[in-house]
Formats: C-alpha cells, structure tokens, sequence
C-alpha cells in the first residue's frame, strides 16, 4: 500500500519500493539452502546498493 | 540503434543527461552547502560505521580524539581526521593479512579482491569488495558514462583489459551491465586489427571506451588500413578515456577524425571506480582549451592539497589528491593520500552551473616520480631495484616516448661496469637479457635494452633522473 507522498514523488516512492525489497531479501537470505545463499547475497548486495543510490538527496537518512 | 540521437534533437548535449535522469537534475542542482550537507550525512554514517567495524580507522578515530558524532563540519573531519598513506595500509596489511584491520567487513561479506598493480616496488593494496561494493563500482563507471551519452541499448566497446585483479578490469563490465548496454569487451584479447574487424563487422558501434594511449594506437592502426574512424563509424557518439595525459592538439585531431566528442574520467582503485569526469562538456573546451573533469563529490569526499603545508590550494592551483569514500563499506578509504597530482578548479569557476568541483582533463600527473606506462603504475625506483640487482650495471637512463606508429615504447640505455664491459659479447648479451627479464617480473613491462658507454650517461650529483617522459611529444596524428 502507497502513502500520499510515495504517489505524489516517484524518488520517495523508488527509495520506499526497494525498501520493502531490501526487507524481503533479508529475508531470502535466512535460507538454509546453501546453494541459494550466496545468490540471495547477491541480490541483496544490489538492492541495498540501489537503495543508497535512490535515497532521496534532502533526505535525512542519507547514508551509505 | 538506440533513440537517444532523435530524442535529443533541440537539446544542449551538455544538459541532456540532467534531462534524461531526475536524480542528476537534483544533483546538479544542489547548492554548495546542500552538497556538504549531504556529504557531512553520509561521511558520519561511514565513520560510525568503521568505528564499530575497523580496527585501523577506530585507532585513527581515538587517536585523534574524534568520535564519529561529534564531527561537526566537514572542514573539521578535513584539519583533525588523520591522513592515511599506501605505506599505511600496506603495514596494516602485514599486521592483519590479508586485508589489514581496515576492512569495514565481515571477511566472509568480500565478493570481489582488487589488488594495486605491485609495480612501486613497496607491494600491493588489497581491497576487499562486498556484493553492495561490486554494484557501486559499477554504477561509478556507469555514471561517467551515461553523462557521456550512453544509453540502454546502446553498442559499447571496451578496450580496457577485463577481469584480473583490478578494479578497471571489473568495474567496466560492471558499469555497462548497469546501464543495459551491449558491451564487446575487446580489450586484451584481440589484436588490433582484429578489433576492428570486429568493429567493423558490429557496424553501429555507439560508444569506445580506451586508455588515453590505446586510443591512438586504435586510431593509427585505422589511418594505416585507409579507414576514416567518423566514416567507418559513424553512429559513434562518444569516445572516453582515462589514465594517461595528452597534448590538446592530440584531443582536436581524435575529434576531427572520429566525429564525435572526446571525454574523460579520473579514476582510481581507491575511488572504487571514476570520481570525476567531464559530463558531457568535452575533454576540450569550444573554445580550444582544456575542459574540466567535474568531482562526484556525493559519493566521493574529495581535497586538493599542497603535497608539503597539507593546505587546500587555491582555484587554478595544483595540489596533491586526497580521497574519502563516502559509500564503499568494504576497505574504504578515508583521507588517503592518492600521490595524483591536478590542477583544482572551483565550482565557482568552472561555468557548468553546478556546484561541483573540479580537475582539469589531460595534466592529472603524480607527485613522485611514478610512470603511468600501458596501464601500468611505474615507479622509477623499482626498475632502479632491478637493474642495480645486477652488479655489472654501472649507470643506466631510460626514456617513454610514443613511437611513429603511435604505440608507447621504452627504452633503456645501459652502461656495464669495465669488467663487465670487457667480457665476451655473447656474456653481455646475456646479462642484459637478464636484467630485461628481471624488469619484467617486476614491471610487467618489457622494455628495449641497448648497450652504451658510461661517458654517454649524465652522472647524477644529487637525486637521480634517470627517466624522461616524452610521450606528450609523440601525441601526432
């Protein structure tokens, strides 16, 4: 579900999109699998990389 | 093809890549103190960070009584944060094999190991790179790029060599993924003129990406073979470069000849890719004079210091680069000292509009004596390592220049000791083959060996300069 800001602002609205995924691919990363481990760090390493590169640049949280 | 050519049509191709992205425009839009605001977030965040996860920049922290918190400014973190050096982290490294204490990560968190070339005779910085970091370095070759007019779609050709243990041999691959181009990755595989049977086979080859040097072997390899680069390639839009610098009149002819505009980056394996480059703006101005590599200063925390007072210089003055990642987590550097000399531009100087500072494109040099030689990193010293290894070596002097077919050759002349002197030729010959593979394995560089007599060498009263540069002359089309 959108909030009003994330509808009105494509850049709040990426930086909260890749934000839930970030929380899913923490979760894929739980796995026991050992094969699908290291692939889901791989996807996580590029969400979280992608999440620093749209953060939104008057944000407070602007970090690494 | 890609559409970018009609989609630009009616627009200043400097302002197309602020367009075409709304997170450049917001960028490029900041005010100067916006941007430190910005740079000041994320600088806190990394040094909490390494506060926690690093050994070697939490000792720095407390040595210097700083607590990540409590830096107020930036110009506070740049007079109190200690300076770190290659010899630093190669002594952090021996400490700590094989990352050394500052690397920020879980060791099991490193994807990717980039190494410096080993050729300063003092050994090789290691970076240990987590899976967030493989992205960033190639988002910071993509960004580059896309300022030069690369698109989704586009046809890239890399002549960089890829893979390996540097960060060029990664980064590049990297970067054209990220930006949905269709990229060759020629370099280090194919000769020459294969890739441009390639070239010419590909046909709509949109982008070139080369050391400043390889550019011109390219371009005179298809002078000799009859080929016009603009009319053998004519959907080529951009040619960038990186590494080496060049006369202007060398940039006016590689415009002419390919018909399209020439950019440049500043990059290195401790900016974790490019920190600069010049947008869209041209390595050379419209006017004829040497364009500006402007600073990625979100992302890299960059100072141009004077190598000896450690002040910031001037605008306009040349000063000794010191760089501060701002996002890379794993073996970040915070205030290393690179050794690469430029000439700083302000913001306010550079007419771009932006409040990014900036380099001036061609004269990125060093401060010490380091050779930048066919991609490698040089220095004096080591070759001095393995020539003197050789007690018949009396003196010896060596010169880079480019030769008439456009390649970068070297030269060494070698005076042997009388004793060694008047051995049998077949002895000399022998010796002189050795000491040539001993530069080698120690260089990566072969190098052309001559005899002379020791009354032809300069004798050298006080520091030795042994080495000329003269590529800068050799730059004609």
């Amino acid at each position: 579900m959108r909030n009003a800001k994330e509808v009105a602002d494509p850049t709040a609205r990426d930086h909260a999109t890749l934000s839930r995924m970030l929380a899913d691919a923490d979760t894929l990363c739980g796995t026991q699998d050992a094969l699908m481990a290291g692939q889901y760090r791989f996807l996580r390493g590029r969400i979280a990389a992608l999440l620093a590169l749209a953060t939104p640049v008057d944000s407070a949280e602007s970090a690494p | 093809m890609s559409t970018h050519a009609q989609t630009s049509v009616g627009r200043d191709a400097a302002d197309i890549p602020f367009m075409d992205s709304a997170r450049l425009a917001r960028l490029a839009s900041l005010s100067r103190g916006e941007l430190e605001s910005l740079q000041l977030r994320k600088l806190r965040h990394q040094l909490a960070r390494l506060h926690v996860s690093s050994g070697y920049y939490r000792r720095r922290m407390n040595a210097a009584g700083l607590a990540p918190d409590a830096i107020g400014s930036l110009d506070a973190f740049c007079k109190s944060f200690p300076l770190s050096s290659k010899a630093d982290f190669l002594a952090d490294q021996t400490e700590h094999a094989p990352f050394g204490d500052r690397l920020g990560i879980s060791r099991s968190d490193v994807a990717l190991v980039n190494m410096t070339g080993g050729t300063s005779g003092q050994g090789q910085e290691i970076y240990g790179r987590s899976q967030r970091d493989v992205h960033m370095q190639g988002y910071y070759h993509a960004l580059p790029w896309f300022l030069a007019g690369l698109r989704p779609g586009d046809i890239a050709v890399n002549c960089v060599p890829s893979g390996g243990l540097t960060t060029g041999g990664w980064g590049p691959g990297e970067g054209l993924r990220i930006i949905g181009a269709t990229a060759f990755h020629v370099g280090g595989t194919l000769s020459t003129d294969a890739k441009i049977d390639l070239m010419l086979r590909i046909g709509e080859v949109n982008f070139i990406y080369a050391s400043t040097n390889y550019l011109h072997t390219l371009t005179e390899a298809l002078l000799r073979r009859g080929l016009e680069p603009k009319r053998a390639f004519p959907t080529l839009r951009t040619l960038f470069i990186a590494a080496e610098g060049y006369p202007i009149e060398w940039a006016q002819r590689i415009e002419t000849l390919w018909g399209c505009r020439l950019q440049e980056g500043y990059g290195s394996t401790q900016c974790a890719g490019f920190g600069a480059s010049t947008c869209a703006d041209g390595a050379i101005t419209r006017a004829g004079g040497r364009g500006l590599m402007h600073m990625f200063e979100w992302e890299t925390l960059f100072e141009v210091l004077h190598p000896t007072t450690l002040e910031p210089v001037a605008s306009g003055e040349t000063g000794e680069l010191v760089v501060t990642n701002l996002a890379i987590e794993g073996s970040p550097v915070i205030r290393f000292r690179t050794g690469d000399s430029a000439r700083f531009i302000s913001y306010r100087d550079t007419a771009a509009g932006r409040a990014w500072n900036a380099i001036e494109c061609g004269t990125v040099g060093r401060f010490d004596d380091m050779l930048k030689i066919r991609g490698n990193n040089v220095w004096p010293s080591a070759i001095d390592a393995a020539v003197f290894s050789y007690g018949e070596v009396a003196e010896y002097a060596g010169r880079v220049y480019t030769s008439a077919d456009g390649k970068t050759e070297i030269e060494m002349r070698l005076a042997l000791t009388d004793a060694a002197a008047a051995m049998e030729p077949a002895a000399r010959e022998r010796i002189i083959e050795a000491i040539r593979a001993t530069i080698k394995e120690r260089t990566n560089l072969w190098m052309v060996l001559t005899q002379c007599q020791r009354s032809e060498l300069p004798e050298f009263s006080y520091k030795a300069r042994r080495w000329k540069d003269e590529r800068q002359q050799g730059y004609r089309l």
